[in-house]
């Protein structure tokens, strides 16, 4: 693969002539262009000072391509494979917690065998691919919902597994995973960014790998086992096993995740992948867009932005308090749900969704910021821009809806026109 | 995005450039005053001793002359005595007599020289003793003098150390707190935040926002001229994850220099490995409880004025053993560091006391079906009792299971340990925990000392309503609260230190640490001093749940161990840390087992 | 999702040839079968025999003994299972019931329970007016029955609120439903800590239901069997409901092919709401229940919540029947693994239930009586 085929599939050119999106262009481009945005504002706060700067790089903007990655993962088996996976979020736990039981030497729990770093790595990426392997092979014959549920059943068993096996890591999980040299010093307050770039270069490897094997002949079969596994079949394509090896590729994927979230966290617990931290995931995905693989980022961004900053909120605090925040967010999740039906990535198709979420952003975050501080403005930012985007679904709920026929109790219409019906 | 575009970058070094040559400029002024200051101090101190000394001297003289008036009548009483000496040997012998009487006369006339004498002496004395009073106050003028211009040396010295403190940066001190607001603790977060809002309110002079509500926050705090601020209040869900979420924005998005926090085990165990690699950061436990957070990880900016589960525990395995006569004990908990820290100190004392435990049952965390846990336990004819650490959404349902499977729960065949003690929770028990001992909190609600008033004094003076759970509650309702006490002891000894360095935090907190390290509490319920690992050695209470004259469940206190520390007399030493199987059953000589004192109706015996 | 019927077709390649002829009916069974199905299905009857083996004789290493030395323990786990699985059973069945006729994934059942928990205690409460551990001889019948009531209606109109605001013009979209019950249920658990506290508490049962059966080497809990009825009582009257109404006939109708029934001029969404109340009001239901068998607190919601899907993986999606064999199976497992696991091994109990979990999903990827899609 030459750079000049990376550029295309880059910039979107090297459209495939199999898709199940009707995305234009544009979109792609545009997230594409979201990735150099974060490397130049990475790169500019590395010498900006002020207390801003280590809190946002260092934790939101890591944290939000670290769970891209693992939501990418998630969202390549669904958008070219049909399949909802929720064991990700214990593939990238799994591989944390080889990697911490490899790496870690004292005062922590588990194996302690205090290996190499990269050694570490290698034995967390190979174990959970083959891992993936296994659970791909089990979960292989069946689809669509059932598939989520297996899956599901999956994750839950892993947060068990390592609750139960103290020798392994034991409910309090394992701590004080470092990172190699290269990438983190022990202190973490010295040259905090370098985990930064690391994991924007393996985000966009990532993001490029998996763009690239949707091209390949592997990943065209696999569309074509997600739009007819049937006629797929007698066409003498193995359907399940282009499902196996889909969900070991992502498995793969997902390790990476697990590496950088470990390294990121130098700790991780069962409580990382339960129930709540599946759920939070397959949140991501479906706000950023489960059809593209662009999504995994935008909403990444969007729900670590949110746990982190939305917290005072002008209007709001007196109903909601700093403590009460977790309300907040489910009900932007609700509001994102509701008014995106194809995620933030198919906010342009919305109409004056952006336009609106940028002034409700703007009105929000400056009266926010007048009377509460900076925590009131970048609270203010979020919550006026979802609420933008929440009015905005509503105006066209209201314009499109169609009343007559729902007051008759005629019902059937009920879809917001402004999104494609939808096969599924 | 403009906030990290160019323009705000060149703004910001202009800014702050700007702000660095005032502020140099300022401290410069402020040193000079502070200098002739101290002159001005130093010499009046001189003068004040040069008078002090001449007042000694005039004291002394006087005090000699009355010395030499006493000489004189002691001559007199020895010539009396002579006299009356005489007199008596004259009753034999009439023809004595007359030269006795002559004799007599003699000595009288003498007397009446020496008395005159004497007189004289003591008129020259009061006379010096005047002299010395004039000197004195004097001297007392001059020493008032030499305070005064001490005071104002210190304040220019104070001014000065402000201004260093301003060149170096740290014109205020921010503060976090981390607590819970939801899982298992969420109903104690109010508490947490008021025992840290009325720490800082009594002895930093803040002020409460809402007296009705703690996580309204505080204002106006400050220890020796340097304000302090709240920048958070953080909100974990006693997960190892959410805390550590919690600790990053607190620590690195709102700046915090200083953390009080966290609240549970699993959560203290992160947050003290997060401290070892943030060694520019203090952080200071809130109510955990894990042996783990200070006896293995030792992180040296990590301290915790609170005891840990086992320390809790202390007294517990001896009560078993030697008052209830326990042989053999089944014991079960949670799946996690703080059960196994608390029931290794039942198991360790109970076992140093000779007891058997024959069955440790672990239900994972948060189960609520524990039937088949309980099965596990041995029946109440096979054991003589049971030791609980289960908390959370689970005791309530595993207590039910046990009745359900076992038959009723009798409550001198059970003991808990701190959440069948925790105000607020074990009124949620019912009746069948009635008569159970409990473990402590390194707190005793009931006691009646002078400390224990005046906490309770505190607390109203500041709050008028902690809300518990979602609810109302009066203030002194949380003066029995643990979580409370904990989180108050922490901001305590916090502000303690503070004070000793003068919220100086350069160099990485050096001082602070040297300080927080040194601190003693004149607690509430008992003097907390730190052992080298940063922990608490603290006084332990047993508890014991009864019913009151209304038919409700309440707790008294029943025993009294001072000073627990962590090891729990050498027991323990950080590895292994608690686990399932640690520590094992053995005899061992642990040095309070029968020497607790007994506490009668909050009076220690 | 289009991709659904694949399997039936593409796992399995033709019957092995031979044989034909003169096979006896039962070998023609294991002949169509195939191997690649018997060897599990003898491998999983070797299981099964090796687990009652284990529990009748051979457990001197596991904390509950064998079962013929204590017969008593035996007992006693077997209705431990049925009891919780009488619970699992009537949580899960409104999981399913929404999830067969409208293929939504409710993601806020477990807050359903809890909500409906928290009101009936909070009602009780008043209504005694006492705020602690309450202990059954002070509560009467309508003290429990009132409070029950009362959360069933209110949780039902909730559930009915959320359907007709939230999912009704979401219909087929799967994964978004479940993303909005998800965020609902995300605003409800917060909402819960902050208005009823984070300290566990329990609703109390009756003094009419409360009390135990002894014999001199067994003892169980009334309350316990009157679970197990509500159970069969619940099971009893969907089952009537489902097959002799017309409303059941219309819901079946429209598990099978809603479009169809749609066409035949029914009103569909009619029945999707009363399903859907109905299903929420079995989550209240369990909610009151559970809270007086074990207690209420936050995490206690996703712990319910877990519950129903497990039940409806086990037991396949949308089935009642399903639901009524899964709540056994995960009941069986969760009372017998702790019980009569070798000590050394009882601390991965939980392991061992979900495992249980994974052998059936290996056996049937579309649970016990599910169907594919």
């Amino acid at each position: 693969m030459n750079l000049t085929r990376i550029a295309e599939i880059f910039t979107g050119k090297a459209r495939p002539g199999v898709s199940g999106t009707d995305y234009s262009q544009r979109t792609k481009r545009l997230v594409a262009v979201f990735f150099v945005v974060l490397l130049v504002m990475g790169l500019l706060q590395a010498f900006t000072p002020g207390p801003f700067r280590h809190f946002f790089v260092d934790f939101v903007l890591t944290q939000s391509l670290i769970l891209g990655i693992a939501a990418s993962s998630l969202i390549f088996l669904s958008a070219y494979g049909g399949m909802i996976s929720l064991a990700q979020v214990l593939m990238y736990g799994m591989c944390g917690f080889v990697v911490g039981n490899s790496v870690t030497t004292l005062g922590s729990k588990g194996l302690k065998l205090g290996l190499n770093p990269w050694v570490g790595v290698v034995i967390g990426v190979v174990v959970t691919t083959f891992v993936g392997f296994v659970l791909g092979v089990i979960s292989s014959r069946s689809s669509g919902l059932y598939y989520l549920m297996i899956t599901l059943s999956f994750g839950v068993i892993g947060t068990y597994f390592f609750g139960q096996v103290t020798q392994l890591s034991g409910f309090g999980g394992v701590n004080q995973v470092r990172p190699p040299g290269y990438i983190g010093e022990p202190d973490s307050a010295t040259n905090p960014e370098r985990m930064f770039y690391t994991t924007l270069v393996v985000a966009v490897i990532v993001y490029l790998l998996l763009r690239y094997v949707s091209r390949t002949p592997f990943g065209l079969t696999l569309q074509g086992v997600r739009d007819d596994p049937v006629r797929m079949n007698s066409l003498g394509y193995n359907v399940a096993m282009h499902r196996v090896w889909a969900f070991t590729l992502s498995a793969f994927v997902a390790s990476l995740a697990g590496v950088l979230y470990v390294w990121e966290w130098r700790s991780i617990s069962p409580t990382t992948i339960n129930l709540f931290g599946i759920i939070d995931l397959l949140v991501i995905a479906v706000i950023g867009g489960i059809l593209m693989l662009e999504g995994a980022w935008l909403g990444a961004f969007v729900f670590v932005a949110l746990e982190n900053y939305v917290r005072d909120v002008l209007l709001l605090n007196n109903w909601i308090g700093e403590d009460r925040f977790r309300t907040l967010v489910g009900a932007v999740v609700l509001v994102l749900v509701l008014a995106c039906p194809d995620g933030l990535v198919g906010l342009r198709r919305i109409r004056f969704a952006i336009p609106m979420s940028i002034v409700g952003g703007v009105v929000w975050g400056t009266a926010g910021g007048v009377v509460i501080g900076s925590g009131g403005a970048i609270s203010g930012i979020i919550v006026g821009a979802v609420a933008g985007i929440g009015f905005a679904g509503l105006l066209n709920l209201v314009k499109e809806f169609d009343w007559a026929n729902s007051m008759a109790g005629s019902l059937g219409k009920y879809r917001l026109k402004v999104s494609a019906p939808r096969t599924d | 995005m403009k906030l990290f575009g160019k323009k705000t970058v060149w703004l910001k070094v202009l800014t702050a450039s700007l702000v660095m040559s005032l502020v140099a400029a300022a401290c410069a002024a402020q040193t000079e005053t502070a200098d002739q200051a101290l002159q001005i101090a130093n010499s009046a101190n001189s003068a004040a001793a040069a008078a002090q000394a001449a007042a000694d001297a005039a004291a002394a003289e006087a005090r000699s002359v009355q010395a030499g008036a006493a000489e004189m009548q002691a001559a007199i009483d020895v010539a009396q005595a002579a006299a009356i000496l005489a007199q008596s040997t004259a009753e034999d012998n009439e023809a004595a007599v007359a030269e006795a009487q002559a004799d007599l006369d003699a000595a009288n006339s003498a007397l009446a020289d020496a008395t005159v004498a004497a007189e004289k002496a003591q008129m020259e004395a009061s006379a010096a003793t005047e002299e010395a009073a004039a000197a004195q106050e004097r001297a007392q003028a001059a020493e008032m003098e030499a305070e005064e211009a001490a005071q104002r040396a210190e304040d220019a010295e104070a001014r000065a150390a402000e201004a260093e403190r301003t060149a170096a940066g740290t014109q205020e001190i921010k503060l976090a707190i981390l607590s819970d607001c939801e899982g298992a603790f969420g109903a104690f977060h109010e508490q947490d935040i008021a025992g840290v809002a009325t720490a800082f309110a009594e002895y930093a002079g803040a002020t409460i926002t809402n007296r009705s509500k703690p996580t309204d926050g505080f204002t106006g705090a400050s220890v020796a001229g340097v304000p302090i601020n709240l920048v958070g209040i953080g909100c974990a869900d006693d997960t190892a994850e959410a805390a550590i979420r919690e600790t990053r924005n607190l620590m690195e998005n709102l700046g915090a220099d200083i953390m009080i926090g966290p609240l549970s085990g699993d959560e203290s165990i992160a947050v003290a490995n997060y401290a070892k690699d943030h060694l520019n950061q203090t952080f200071i436990n809130g109510t955990a409880g894990a042996q783990d957070t200070t006896l293995t990880v030792r992180a040296p900016n990590f301290f915790r004025f609170n005891g840990d589960g086992a320390q809790w525990n202390a007294g517990l395995g001896d009560i078993a053993k030697n008052t209830l006569g326990w042989e053999t004990a089944a014991v079960i908990g949670d799946d996690y560091s703080f059960a196994w820290t608390s029931m290794a100190g039942f198991i360790a004392e109970f076992c140093a006391a000779g007891g058997d435990v024959i069955s440790r049952v672990f239900p994972p965390l948060n189960e609520t079906n524990y039937s088949g846990f309980v099965e596990q336990l041995p029946d109440p004819d096979e054991v003589d009792g049971y030791f609980w650490a289960v908390g959370g959404a689970g005791l309530i349902p595993a207590l039910k299971a046990f009745e359900d499977a076992k038959g009723p729960v009798d409550g001198s065949q059970h003991i808990g340990n701190l959440f069948w003690g925790t105000p607020g929770q074990f009124e949620q028990l019912g009746g069948r925990v009635d008569g159970a001992y409990v473990g402590g909190f390194g707190i005793a609600g009931d006691l009646k000392t002078a400390n224990a008033n005046r906490h309770m004094e505190i607390i109203t003076r500041h709050f008028d309503e902690i809300p518990f759970g979602g609810n109302p509650a009066p203030a002194s309702d949380a003066h029995g609260s643990g979580f409370f006490l904990n989180y108050h002891n922490a901001a305590w000894g916090l502000i303690q230190a503070l004070e000793a360095v003068n919220g100086d935090l350069s160099n990485n907190h050096e001082k602070l640490r040297i300080e927080l390290s040194q601190v003693v509490l004149d607690g509430a319920f008992g003097e907390i001093r730190l052992d080298e690992n940063r922990q608490a050695i603290q006084d332990q209470f047993v508890q014991r749940i009864y019913t009151d004259d209304e038919g409700n469940l309440a707790i008294r206190t029943v025993a009294f161990i001072p000073a627990v520390d962590q090891t729990f007399g050498g027991t323990f030493d950080g590895d292994p840390t608690p686990s399932r199987d640690y520590p094992a059953c053995e005899e061992r000589d642990i040095d309070w087992i029968g020497n607790a004192r007994t506490v009668v109706d909050g009076i220690i015996q | 999702m289009t991709d659904v019927k694949l399997d039936e077709g593409a796992r399995e390649p033709s019957g092995r040839p031979g044989l034909t002829g003169r096979a006896s009916s039962h070998y023609r069974r294991i002949r169509t079968m195939g191997w690649r199905q018997l060897v599990p299905r003898l491998l999983l009857a070797a299981v099964l025999i090796f687990i009652a083996v284990w529990i009748l004789f051979v457990t001197e290493v596991s904390s509950a003994q064998a079962a013929i030395n204590e017969p008593g323990r035996f007992l006693r786990s077997i209705l431990d299972s049925i009891t919780n699985a009488s619970l699992y059973f009537i949580v899960a069945s409104g999981f399913t019931l929404i999830f067969g006729l409208m293929r939504t994934v409710q993601m806020a059942h477990g807050s359903m329970f809890l909500l409906a928990g928290y009101i009936a205690l909070t009602f009780q409460r008043e209504r005694l007016d006492i705020n602690q551990g309450i202990s059954p001889e002070q509560v009467s019948a309508s003290n429990w029955l009132l409070p029950l009531i009362f959360a069933v209606l209110i949780v039902s109109g909730l559930g009915l609120v959320i359907q007709q605001v939230f999912l009704r013009w979401n219909a087929g979209q799967d994964l978004r439903q479940a993303i909005i019950t998800i965020a609902i249920s995300i605003i409800m658990a917060d909402q819960m800590t902050a208005n009823f506290g984070g300290v566990a508490k329990d609703i109390t049962w009756p003094r009419e239901i409360h009390g135990f059966i002894e014999t001199e080497n067994f003892r169980y809990a009334t309350h316990r069997f009157f679970i197990i009825g509500v159970a069969l009582g619940v099971g009893g009257l969907l089952w009537l409901l489902l097959n002799k109404t017309r409303t059941g006939m219309v819901i079946r109708a429209g598990v099978d092919d809603t479009p169809m029934v749609q066409a035949l001029g029914i009103n569909v969404h009619k029945v999707f709401a009363v399903s859907f109340a109905l299903g929420s009001a079995l989550a209240a239901l369990g909610g009151v229940i559970g809270g007086s068998h074990a207690s209420l607190a936050p995490s206690v919601d996703a712990e319910w919540l877990l519950h129903s899907l497990v039940v409806v993986i086990i037991g396949g999606l949308g089935s009642l029947r399903g639901a009524a064999a899964g709540s056994l199976l995960y009941g069986l497992a969760k009372s017998f693994a702790p019980a009569y696991l070798p000590a050394s091994l009882t601390n991965y109990s939980i392991i061992a239930t979900f495992a249980v979990l994974a052998i059936v999903l290996a056996l049937r990827p579309y649970g016990m009586f599910g169907r594919a899609e």
